[in-house]
């Protein structure tokens, strides 16, 4: 299953009765409804391994593009007129900033070793406290309550997986909490996020910034007023768009088809 | 002086004779002819060690931005004509891969620390070997000849000063014996590389993509080859560009120059 295609709906399903199992490339099964495909006797893969390096990287690009101004600079730089004050153009120092990591996971836990070497005081939220050695091998702070996380971080990263519980997480009131010096990066779903109430927080200050690998939808509309802010960096869903992550999803998938197909435990089975 | 401004010549320091000392913004002093400066009985400071983090933070930025393809990946996800994202755009993976530094100064050595955390693989040229501690500390290792870490890098990443002897360092030659799949990132000079040469490299393919925060001159001439490749992303000499950064910078600036007034030994000075 790539980029959610076919869409697995109840027609898909009758139509194949010797279907046994099915591989999504990537992490995220929200697009899928699990109820319905276990009830036809199919199991479900996904690709957990594979794409968090890709995913993790992606999430540093677009903190220090966003940090650093570079979309935006990169544009001063070869446009057809050179007027710009160099004053106008200074970011915001990485190294020695507050990461707040919402979510800690395969790919918050990898974000967060990236942060240490960046010298980041690195905060987290998750449904769990993780182990005290993985917490001190990355300089961690657990904030069991989200408010203490998002009122201290100058960067706040979201790397929750989407279920009904994180659904709109990021809400008006979350980002008021947040500091109004402070950028919100998104790498793991577009509906983690109000999408009205984070625009309404960039036109009006409430916070800094904000650097979005994913949206809802994805595209946006054209005329969405996310496209069109200046303080917002957007990229196509390019989390685990690399050549060897493909590679990887796809040695992943293959494993757990042949798995399934001989009866055997599946190594990232999705129950 | 900031960014090279006043020109210090011979003119500028027979008009000024109570001049005391030129304190220079940043740590490049090849702009400055120190001989001269010294002959009009003239100090001169600098920023050396302030510049160093942000500047490895940009190179990693840089790097981050190239591999990922994250200034295209902007452009497509706010372009009024995106309709859908395609399945097959890919970027490079960053985590995993080979980091050849060329210059394992202060910054050059922050980018090490940096790279090890994304699982890179880390090679490094300098005029001198850094001491053992050192390099197990990064995972570096030693290339004598840079003609090792130019054939085996991924990335390869400028972090020299420029002096007669790093002046056009990468030219065809050193082009031609990087990978085809590699990318050239300058943090340190345009001079440092032979600009005309790295056109034609980037225009054949000879290597794949290009990340400059520095040219020669800056800013380039508006029709400038170099603005107009797909695979190169410039930045207008943003190193040390964050506000933390320059408010220290002016404070060093200053106490240099009230030291070198009242005839006190001078921070940062360059002898």
């Amino acid at each position: 299953l790539w980029w959610h295609k076919p869409v697995i709906d109840q027609e898909l399903l009758q139509s194949l009765p010797n279907l046994k199992v099915i591989a999504n490339s990537g992490v995220g099964m929200d697009h899928l409804d699990l109820k319905l495909v276990a009830s036809f006797g199919v199991k479900m893969a996904n690709a957990p391994r594979a794409v968090c390096s890709s995913t993790a990287d992606a999430g540093m690009a677009l903190l220090l593009a966003s940090a650093r101004r570079l979309v935006e600079v990169h544009h001063i730089a070869i446009s057809s007129s050179m007027d710009y004050c160099e004053a106008d153009i200074l970011g915001v120092k990485v190294s020695g900033a507050t990461l707040g990591i919402i979510g800690m996971g395969r790919i918050g836990y990898k974000i967060a070793l990236r942060a240490k070497a960046f010298e980041m005081k690195i905060l987290y939220h998750n449904r769990t406290q993780r182990k005290a050695q993985e917490e001190q091998a990355v300089g961690a702070t657990y904030c069991e309550k989200i408010d203490s996380l998002l009122q201290q971080a100058d960067f706040v990263m979201v790397a929750v997986s989407l279920t009904p519980q994180t659904r709109n997480l990021i809400g008006k009131r979350e980002l008021e909490l947040m500091k109004p010096t402070a950028t919100l990066v998104n790498i793991s779903r577009g509906a983690v996020v109000d999408q009205e109430a984070l625009v309404m927080a960039l036109q009006t200050g409430v916070i800094w910034a904000a650097a979005l690998d994913v949206t809802y939808p994805e595209p946006l509309p054209r005329d969405h007023p996310l496209l069109k802010l200046k303080n917002v960096i957007i990229t196509p869903h390019l989390g685990i768009k690399t050549d060897k992550t493909t590679y990887m999803i796809t040695e992943e998938a293959v494993e757990n088809i042949l798995a399934a197909l001989n009866g055997l435990p599946m190594p990232s089975e999705v129950l | 002086m900031w960014y090279h401004k006043p020109v210090v010549n011979k003119e500028l320091l027979q008009s000024l004779p109570n001049l005391r000392i030129v304190a220079s913004s940043g740590v490049g002093i090849d702009h400055l002819d120190l001989n001269l400066l010294s002959s009009f009985g003239v100090k001169v400071s600098n920023t050396p060690f302030i510049v160093s983090t942000d500047t490895a933070d940009l190179g990693m930025a840089l790097m981050l931005a190239s591999s990922r393809r994250l200034v295209e990946g902007y452009e497509m996800a706010v372009s009024p004509d995106t309709e859908y994202f395609p399945a097959d755009w890919l970027g490079a993976e960053v985590s995993g891969a080979t980091l050849g530094i060329v210059g394992m100064g202060t910054i050059g050595y922050k980018v090490a620390e940096r790279a090890k955390a994304f699982e890179m693989k880390i090679l490094y040229h300098n005029r001198s070997q850094r001491k053992k501690e050192e390099e197990s500390a990064v995972g570096a290792v030693y290339c004598k000849k840079i003609d090792d870490l130019l054939q085996q890098s991924d990335f390869v990443l400028l972090a020299v000063n420029l002096t007669p002897q790093t002046h056009k360092l990468i030219g065809k030659r050193e082009l031609e014996l990087m990978k085809p799949t590699a990318t050239l990132i300058n943090i340190s000079r345009g001079l440092v590389v032979d600009q005309d040469a790295l056109v034609e490299a980037l225009q054949n393919k000879v290597i794949k993509a290009a990340a400059l925060d520095v040219t020669y001159p800056e800013p380039l001439p508006r029709d400038h080859p170099l603005l107009k490749l797909k695979n190169v992303i410039i930045t207008p000499h943003i190193g040390s560009a964050t506000k933390k950064t320059r408010r220290i910078m002016m404070e060093e600036m200053t106490e240099s120059i009230q030291a070198g007034i009242a005839g006190l030994p001078i921070p940062h000075e360059v002898l």
